[in-house]
């Protein structure tokens, strides 16, 4: 028998055992408008079902032991477990599907110790980085997790979601940030996900290493409850420049000159093609005096002390300008890096077919690609997207760009992105079909070059989920089997991932 | 649905949409309500979801009024708005999200589902024609100038002084100091014959025919006595005058309003306002809300300050301080009390983190809660015209 969570109706009987836990009955929120607020995450959303999408009841919980007790309670009732940091995602993570006990843990944002002896902060899931920075820029450190979100994802999100950051290059990603972290399983135990020995050890080769499971997991495999992060010392200063190309090859060449040239400090390579930049002329204030001859922009930037970011800019001047590029000047340089958290895609640069402005909801497909693979995938998947834009005249090709995505090795790997618009307000069952289909069609093209769905935002979403396991090929046996083994009940997140099939 | 919510969702459908299809939320933790309560239904994001939601027939109006009670009107979560910082400009657009809180404010009032606070409130300005924070102690018509007691203000004029209610009846150091610094200026100016409440705190709660009648009997009082100029030192007052009076009267508004601490600052500029005695303090300056997120008025409150001899000014940039409010605004004060006791409570930490002896407001709203927090954390609240008063040698 499939052994699949079902969309629960959460009686009073549960509704009482909930406030008996909780002990406040502010923080059990079964009302209309504490369910309808969450069912949404930023990507574009099924808003013609919006209501499919309700949790039947929200908690928001102050402890772990809170957190435990009310998963102990859902796997006996077999009740889908749902859970929120920020809710800044742009895959489904934390969009229920089949309703459930949402469990939003923004009220567990303390910073619970500061050591700047071993180097660890150790933190609440819903705490902000831009406020934990706040905090720690008195003792001269930062936590370097960087994403565009920063200014309102949760550390609790970027653990789940398994983040990737704007300065991973020189830092590393959020997994490689996390030393180690409490977890409610989804039986409800509460466990230490360490490399092994204390929490404030960055390796050990004792027993398996399960930190990696537990981060990236979408919320299927637990709830992180606190976090120990990595303190860096904050860096002296920041060297940004941006170089214009006349050609989308002699940008993409830069970028791998740029990418090998062996700066330790090298932070990030971001590569925008000619259809994002396009996009950005829609209004772009940095981008309109730009002459039509630039196609391509490549931006890099730097982090650390002056002795090592100030004569290795000079050599990013030459190598930036070595097959042609044109530096874009100090003000857009210098400006443009700064306000990277601001420029998200934003809804008022949507166009219709006729080019008239109207309202479009962003998706960003993104990818893990290798860098040989960049020019060709980029052909096909303008390709798709122009085809769809054509047909049913609610998308709109927001560009792409590539952004170096090897921890501490900015070489090889590519986070890459295509921006769709999407005029959410035209959606209904065909055109909502219409976008999943494209966004499949999307994925596979990743697929047949090697890549991977998803680099950052997970593959949750319909379009991606039943790809997965594909993409896992001989491993997803092996997932399955931990998928059934940490969660006997499906509880937790259910139907992410297709991970509804370790259960048949 | 009723008639009114479908009206409602109709207006502020593509404003929502705005927010609503971009959902960054970039808004949430610059929001000083959601930095205490933590609560996704009280984000920005929340209210412009609910207007969709609502267009939907998915939520209605008592669904989320209590959603709507937690906001201050601070603005900062529309300066936040990516939309607003890359494309406004462009565009014209700006998410508007004070006055949907307004408004929903407003349709709370009409569907019944007024809150218990304001609506005491509300009935209470409507007797007496001002009211503070709510209290225990009832005030009235009678005593609303007890504040000017031996200053000797006439009555009437071109230049009108207007007195807010909290400044008129609570905090009346401000109110003197002001006054005086005028006084030393030269400045001739009067008072109303009747001063009204500004109707702003009405409109702010939603009861926008309350509001219309003060602005109205406002407006004639001015008329009445001559008058083409008006003082505000309040800054809430400045933004009733400014914004909510030109829509009220939009073909008949003849008045300047002219904002009191920019006055001031031109004073003390021409030499007309001396500051000589030394101030030996050590401080730092609350931006209030409504001048630094809603008027965009940051460098005089802080030339005033470094203008004062002696003074050590301890600074924390005005955008670092969007994230900051006293919690004071937009009636959060009389429904969610501990929520404004809070909101200033980290203010005033805050402040101390800078060691600092005196945290410097320049609104009189905020001095009531800044004021309670500072007593439990050992810091002084100062008016900022009460500490140019000192300065300028004025006797209280």
């Amino acid at each position: 028998m499939s052994r699949t969570a079902f969309k629960a109706a959460i009686d009073d009987h549960v509704l009482a055992e909930l406030r008996a836990i909780i002990g406040d009955d502010a923080r059990v929120r079964p009302d209309r408008s504490s369910r309808a607020f969450r069912s949404r995450v930023p990507a574009p959303f099924p808003v013609h079902r919006w209501a499919e999408h309700f949790p039947d009841v929200v908690i928001l919980p102050r402890t772990a032991v809170e957190v435990s007790e009310v998963v102990k309670l859902a796997n006996r009732h077999g009740i889908p477990i749902v859970p929120r940091a920020g809710g800044t995602g742009l895959s489904d993570g934390a969009v229920p599907l089949r309703g459930g006990i949402m469990i939003d843990c923004k009220l567990m944002n303390q910073i619970h110790e500061i050591d700047l002896v071993d180097r660890t902060v150790t933190v609440g899931p819903g705490i902000n980085m831009l406020k934990l920075n706040e905090e720690l820029k008195k003792y001269g450190v930062i936590y370097p997790d960087d994403p565009a979100s920063y200014p309102c994802s949760l550390v609790g999100g970027r653990i789940g979601t398994g983040g990737w950051s704007l300065l991973g290059a020189r830092f590393g990603h959020t997994r490689d940030l996390v030393i180690s972290m409490e977890v409610v399983l989804p039986t409800g135990e509460i466990v230490e996900i360490a490399e092994g020995g204390g929490r404030k050890l960055r390796k050990s080769s004792t027993g398996l290493t399960l930190k990696q499971l537990f981060t990236g997991h979408q919320g299927t495999l637990g709830i992180t409850t606190q976090a120990t992060l990595e303190l860096v010392p904050r860096p002296e200063t920041e060297f940004a420049a941006f170089f214009a190309f006349d050609d989308y090859m002699k940008a993409y060449a830069t970028t791998g000159i740029l990418t090998k040239s062996g700066l330790a400090t090298l932070a990030g390579v971001v590569l925008f093609d000619e259809k994002k930049i396009e996009y950005l002329r829609r209004d772009d204030e940095a981008y309109i005096p730009q002459p039509e001859s630039v196609r391509a922009v490549v931006a890099v930037a730097m982090y650390g002390r002056r002795c090592e970011v100030e004569p290795a800019s000079k050599e990013i001047m030459r190598l930036g300008r070595s097959n042609d590029g044109k530096y874009l000047g100090d003000e857009i340089s210098a400006g443009d890096w700064a306000s990277r958290h601001d420029r998200y895609a934003t809804p008022l640069h949507g166009r219709d077919l006729d080019g008239q402005a109207v309202l479009m909801s962003w998706h960003c497909e993104d990818a893990a690609l290798n860098y040989s693979v960049l020019p060709q995938v980029r052909e096909e998947w303008h390709a798709i997207v122009a085809r769809y834009r054509e047909r049913y005249g609610i998308f709109d090709d927001w560009g792409m760009f590539a952004y170096t995505s090897g921890s501490h090795k900015p070489w090889a790997d590519y986070l890459v992105e295509i921006d769709v618009g999407i005029w959410e307000q035209k959606l209904n069952d065909e055109n909502w079909a219409a976008w999943v289909s494209c966004k499949r069609e999307i994925a596979q093209v990743s697929l047949k070059y090697g890549g991977s769905i998803t680099a950052c935002h997970g593959a949750t979403r319909e379009g991606d989920a039943e790809l997965v396991p594909e993409e896992m090929g001989s491993a997803w046996p092996v997932v399955k089997a931990i998928k059934r083994a940490l969660d006997p009940n499906n509880i937790m997140n259910p139907g992410k991932q297709s991970l509804d099939e370790a259960y048949e | 649905m009723g008639e009114k919510e479908l009206e409602f969702a109709e207006r502020w459908r593509d404003n929502a949409y705005g927010c609503f299809s971009s959902g960054h939320k970039f808004c949430r933790e610059v929001c000083p309500v959601m930095q205490v309560t933590r609560n996704e239904n009280h984000t920005p994001t929340a209210f412009h979801a609910s207007i969709v939601a609502m267009e939907k027939g998915l939520v209605e109006v008592e669904d989320v009024a209590d959603d709507f009670v937690h906001c201050t009107q601070c603005g900062a979560c529309e300066l936040r708005c990516p939309n607003t910082l890359f494309t406004g400009d462009f565009y014209r657009h700006r998410t508007r999200t004070v006055d949907v809180v307004k408004a929903m404010r407003a349709l709370m009032v009409e569907t019944g589902n007024e809150r218990e606070g304001w609506k005491l409130w509300n009935e209470r300005l409507a007797l007496d024609h001002n009211e503070p924070v709510l209290g225990d102690v009832r005030v009235s018509q009678e005593h609303v100038a007890d504040w000017a007691d031996g200053l000797d203000i006439p009555v009437g004029g071109e230049t009108i002084l207007f007195v807010d209610c909290e400044a008129a009846f609570y905090r009346t150091s401000y109110t003197r100091a002001f006054a005086q610094l005028l006084q030393r200026a030269g400045v001739e100016f009067g008072l109303m014959r009747e001063q009204w409440c500004c109707g702003g705190p009405a409109a702010e709660m939603g009861y926008q025919d309350l509001a219309l009648k003060h602005a109205t009997h406002n407006v004639q009082d001015w008329r009445a006595v001559g008058a083409k100029r008006i003082i505000a030192p309040d800054p809430h007052d400045f933004i009733a005058f400014t914004e909510d009076y030109p829509k009220y009267f939009p073909d008949d508004y003849e008045f300047e309003i002219v904002l009191g601490v920019e006055l001031i600052h031109d004073l003390v500029q021409a030499g007309k306002i001396e500051l000589t005695n030394p101030v030996e303090r050590t401080v730092t300056y609350h931006d209030p809300c409504r001048l630094n997120k809603r008027k965009g008025v940051h460098k005089a409150p802080r030339e005033l300050i470094r203008a004062i001899p002696g003074i050590t000014f301890h600074d924390v940039d005005r955008v670092t301080q969007w994230s900051y409010c006293s919690g004071g605004g937009g009636g959060l004060p009389i429904e969610k009390p501990e929520i404004t006791a809070e909101i200033s409570r980290r203010r005033v930490a805050r402040a101390a983190e800078l060691e600092v002896d005196t945290l410097i407001s320049a609104c009189p709203w905020s001095e009531r809660p800044l004021s309670n927090a500072g007593h439990e954390a050992n810091i002084g609240v100062m008016d900022l015209f009460e500490l140019l008063a000192i300065s300028a040698g004025i006797e209280p």
